[in-house]
């Protein structure tokens, strides 16, 4: 517990209204969507970069520790107080300064929606690229902290892409500016590229600059179906050997296609292999040659049906599964973990295949889907974790995917970072050395280990 | 402090375990956007109901002033991907806080006027047909006959708020120019009991529900039309939860009745040279599944135009009005629905149209508020105000 004295020093910082220790708010900021709960003792609201600095200072004094939050839409539990101590939420640093539509960037604070920042763009004819599923909720601070990826990954990257440049307050209380607002720059070391996924353990980020694209002009959407999961696969490669960069390549599996259909009967064959989502997107003409080149590469590899959107309506009806299969995946059982295992692009069907086999040893449904283009797989275990048994099969069920991705010489996370949740099998991916030069990385950002503590296995 | 005594939500445990957190109904959750409060969002208060249901935490001011603090607007229903059955949950928390005596105070007073009076106003209950006074060739009398085939339950708002009589005047004339077997159950129709409901009061709501069924039955009627979406609501998928008489008779929106009645050529549209737009009331719409049939009803006016809001029928944003929010946090409700006039204005329509009383007098309220931010006057009508003047117009 924190003395009243301290509580009332923190609210002459950040100002009274900005503070709240209620019992209802700890247990309402004490979760976020792995579902694992940890109470803070203090929620804080951010207003500034002065404040948070400020803040810092104290907690360094007092040895508090302070959590960052976004939307705690986070899949590894890192914006969770585990150490307890200040949860600061930043959702209320929400302003969109500017858009620069001559160098194609936004300026925004760091507890903008995602989404928001899209739609701005938009009304000026250009797009923010990375699309998390969780665009509608999360924050863009929260984005950049994990290094969101999403949908169009395979064309056109991910949040690390767009970051131009950053204003953090360090652990230790300094207001630091990384980055330049240039395409390219090499002035010192790259501690932008540092912040971007460090998982709210090195500094806060209060604002970014962000780079915007110019829409494209036109889009194809194509939908196929295959009756062996390896014929899907193999096309995914062969798209890409054919030199066609897709802004969209997402397979859904047959356990998957069967919870939609339990869902919403859509009339899709409950004995498909496999279905593709497959976007172009680009100049006209460009767009035309693509999607024939798409189709013919689906035909050899046996598809039983390959669609082609003619309108948005037509569009949209064939996003509809894919669009569902996390809401169907949810509902078939109480707890739905989503994991992120991404291994190389010519690895996925071994993947799905070792998934699949390890679903059966355990005797758990876990239905995948996700960014075939980029070898961002979503296996979703379907289970309820309230039952004991359950919930340690689950615990063998990850283990055994992760060790099948990092021997397919994949990584544990293409996007929802290491937090807690995945802690403890850091070091079966990266080598000593590696760990201990982060560790090192942190001790220097953060010496008395105020922010973010208990994250990543550091301590 | 006080314990749990009923306890409905400990029944409910699996289903608040379905919740994964995920967040996506923050997005759409009015309270929320506008508080950027998590104990406000719709995840904030299924977390707190289930520390309430494992005994974590006791009730307290706080957490009602929290749990009550909703528009019922059902929009985190529809954008969860858990499908969980967010407002099951809140209705039984509710009946949980008023066994624990720990709601917001305001709630009595509502109470006390249902009971005593029948109505949600200090009004006596005689003067539910004081609205058909200035009615001309309308004789109350005539309309409380027997064994009309349908019953108009005018409800609380229409009867005895002078801002809404329009609503059920201009339903009288068109049933007349329909020429419909009709009639109305006068001072002895009673609140349909929704707000005792939605606080969690659901003793007295059962008795309600009962006399009013039992009324219609007497009547000899085969259906009953609502204007207001809440009652429609409360008529068609309360009723047959909490009450012990029967229910025989079809239960109809007056879109839906307004509608058939046009399909049979027993009321004919004339054209209307206007630009509208159509506000989905959540009752009526994400509560009701009826999204179609007012937008029909609109489209039978020749000339028309309707220009839709950017998020409409599912994905329509609350105006604020719903719930007993207005009560519980009125600043809080005029922010919701100053977000909505913002949107309606988009859509550079003439006029708003709505199927509720409540949402129009809300809408309409913050329209004259923001009157001079607005480009434009923006009136607001329920459908049926519009449907009059179509059929009074003169025809080219
Ligand atoms: C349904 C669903 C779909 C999802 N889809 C995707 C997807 O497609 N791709 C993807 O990559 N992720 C996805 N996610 C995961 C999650 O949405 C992302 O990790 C997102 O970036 C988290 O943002 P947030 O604002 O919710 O951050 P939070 O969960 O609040 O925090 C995440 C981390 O960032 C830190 N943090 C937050 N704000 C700041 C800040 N201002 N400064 C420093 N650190 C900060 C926190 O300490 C924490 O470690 C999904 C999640 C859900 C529930
Ligand atoms: S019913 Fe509406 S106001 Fe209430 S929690 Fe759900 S979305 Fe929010
Ligand atoms: S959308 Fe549904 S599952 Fe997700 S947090 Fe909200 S209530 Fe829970």
């Amino acid at each position: 517990m924190i003395a009243d004295k301290k509580i009332n020093k923190l609210k002459e910082i950040v100002g009274g209204d900005a503070v709240s220790t209620a019992v209802e708010d700890r247990i309402a900021y004490s979760y976020d969507s792995t579902r694992l709960e940890y109470l803070p003792d203090i929620i804080v609201k951010a207003k500034n970069a002065e404040q948070i600095s400020n803040l810092f200072k104290f907690a360094n004094e007092n040895n508090i520790p302070i959590t960052p939050r976004g939307s705690a839409t986070g899949l590894s539990g890192g914006c969770l107080a585990v150490n307890g101590g200040i949860l600061l939420v930043m959702v209320e640093m929400n302003k969109i300064f500017d858009i620069n539509t001559v160098d194609l960037l936004v300026d925004a604070e760091a507890g903008v929606i995602t989404e928001e920042i899209d739609k701005k763009a938009r009304k000026f004819n250009l797009f923010y690229p990375p699309d998390p599923g969780s665009i509608k909720s999360s924050t863009i601070g929260g984005n950049i902290a994990e290094n969101a990826g999403g949908l169009r990954g395979l064309k056109y990257g991910v949040t690390k892409d767009y970051v131009n440049s950053l204003e953090v307050v360090l652990p230790t209380g300094e207001i630091a500016q990384f980055g330049a607002k240039t395409v390219k720059g090499v002035t010192g070391y790259n501690l932008k590229d540092l912040m971007v996924g460090s998982e709210g353990t090195l500094g806060v980020i209060t604002r970014a600059t962000l780079n915007l694209l110019p829409l494209p002009q036109k889009r194809a959407s194509l939908l196929a179906l295959f009756d062996k999961l390896t014929d899907a696969a193999q096309t995914v490669v062969d798209i890409v050997s054919e030199g066609v960069i897709t802004s969209t390549l997402e397979i859904i599996d047959n356990v998957t296609i069967n919870a939609i259909e339990d869902y919403l009967d859509l009339g899709i064959d409950r004995n498909v292999g496999a279905m593709l989502l497959i976007e172009v997107d680009g100049q006209e003409g460009a767009v035309d040659i693509e999607a024939e080149i798409i189709k013919k590469v689906c035909n050899k590899n046996n598809t039983t049906s390959c669609k082609l959107a003619k309108s948005e309506s037509e569009r949209d009806s064939l996003w509809s599964a894919r669009r569902a299969a996390l809401s169907a995946l949810a509902r078939v059982k109480p707890s739905t973990i989503l994991e992120d295992a991404t291994i190389p692009r010519s690895k996925t069907v071994q993947l799905i295949k070792a998934i699949n086999r390890i679903a059966e040893k355990y005797d758990i449904r876990i239905g995948t889907f996700g960014h075939a283009g980029d070898g961002n797989l979503h296996p979703t275990i379907l289970t309820d974790l309230r039952i004991k048994e359950e919930a340690e099969k689950v615990e063998k069920v990850i283990e055994e995917i992760f060790k099948e991705t990092v021997k397919l010489g994949g990584t544990l996370s293409g996007e929802h970072g290491i937090g807690i949740s995945k802690a403890k099998y850091l070091q079966m991916e990266i080598s000593p050395e590696t760990f201990g030069i982060m560790k090192r990385v942190k001790k220097a950002f953060d010496p008395n280990n105020i922010l973010n503590p208990g994250k990543m296995s550091f301590d | 402090m006080i314990k749990i005594e009923k306890g409905n939500i400990t029944n409910k445990v699996d289903e608040l375990f379905n919740c994964s957190r995920c967040g996506s109904c923050l997005a759409v959750c009015p309270v929320y956007r506008k508080t950027l409060n998590e104990s406000f969002s719709p995840r904030g208060k299924l977390s707190l109901i289930e520390a309430l249901s494992k005994g974590v935490i006791e009730p307290t001011e706080r957490l009602s002033d929290i749990l009550y603090t909703c528009t019922l607007c059902n929009y985190c229903y529809v954008e969860c991907p858990s499908g969980v059955l967010i407002k099951d949950l809140f209705e039984a928390v509710r009946l949980d806080l008023i066994g624990s005596k720990k709601y917001p105070k305001i709630l009595d007073l509502l109470k006390e006027k249902i009971s005593n009076g029948k109505n949600v106003t200090f009004d006596s209950n005689e003067g539910r047909l004081d609205w058909v006074k200035q009615l001309p060739g309308v004789n109350p009398e005539d309309l409380l006959k027997e064994n009309a085939e349908v019953i108009y339950f005018v409800g609380c708002v229409s009867s005895f708020s002078p801002r809404a009589f329009s609503i059920p005047r201009s339903i009288i004339k068109l049933l007349k120019y329909a020429k419909a077997d009709f009639g109305l159950l006068g001072e002895e129709e009673w609140c349909c009991g929704f707000p005792l409901l939605s606080a969690g009061m659901h003793g007295e709501a059962e008795e309600i529900a009962d006399y009013n069924i039992k009324k219609i039955k007497q009547k000899g009627a085969k259906k009953i039309i609502t204007s207001c979406p809440t009652c429609y609501h409360t008529w068609k998928h309360e009723y047959p939860k909490i009450a012990s008489e029967k229910i025989d008779f079809k239960i109809m929106h007056v879109s839906e009745y307004l509608m058939a009645l046009i399909d049979d050529g027993k009321l004919k549209p004339s054209p209307l040279d206007l630009t509208v737009t159509y506000h989905d009331p959540c009752d009526l719409g994400r509560n009701s599944g009826i999204y179609e049939i007012p937008r029909e009803v609109i489209k039978s006016i020749p000339n028309i135009k309707l220009n839709e809001m950017e998020q409409n029928r599912e994905q329509a944003n609350c105006c604020g009005g719903g719930g007993n929010l207005e009560s519980i946090n009125e600043e809080l409700a005029a922010s919701i629905a100053s977000d909505k006039v913002e949107e309606i204005e988009k859509t550079g329509a003439d006029v708003v149209i709505s199927a509720c009383q409540q949402c129009e007098r809300t809408i309409h309220t913050q329209l004259r508020k923001k009157k001079k931010e607005l480009k434009k006057k923006v009136k607001t009508w329920d459908l049926t105000e519009l449907l009059l003047k179509s059929i009074e117009a003169k025809g080219e």
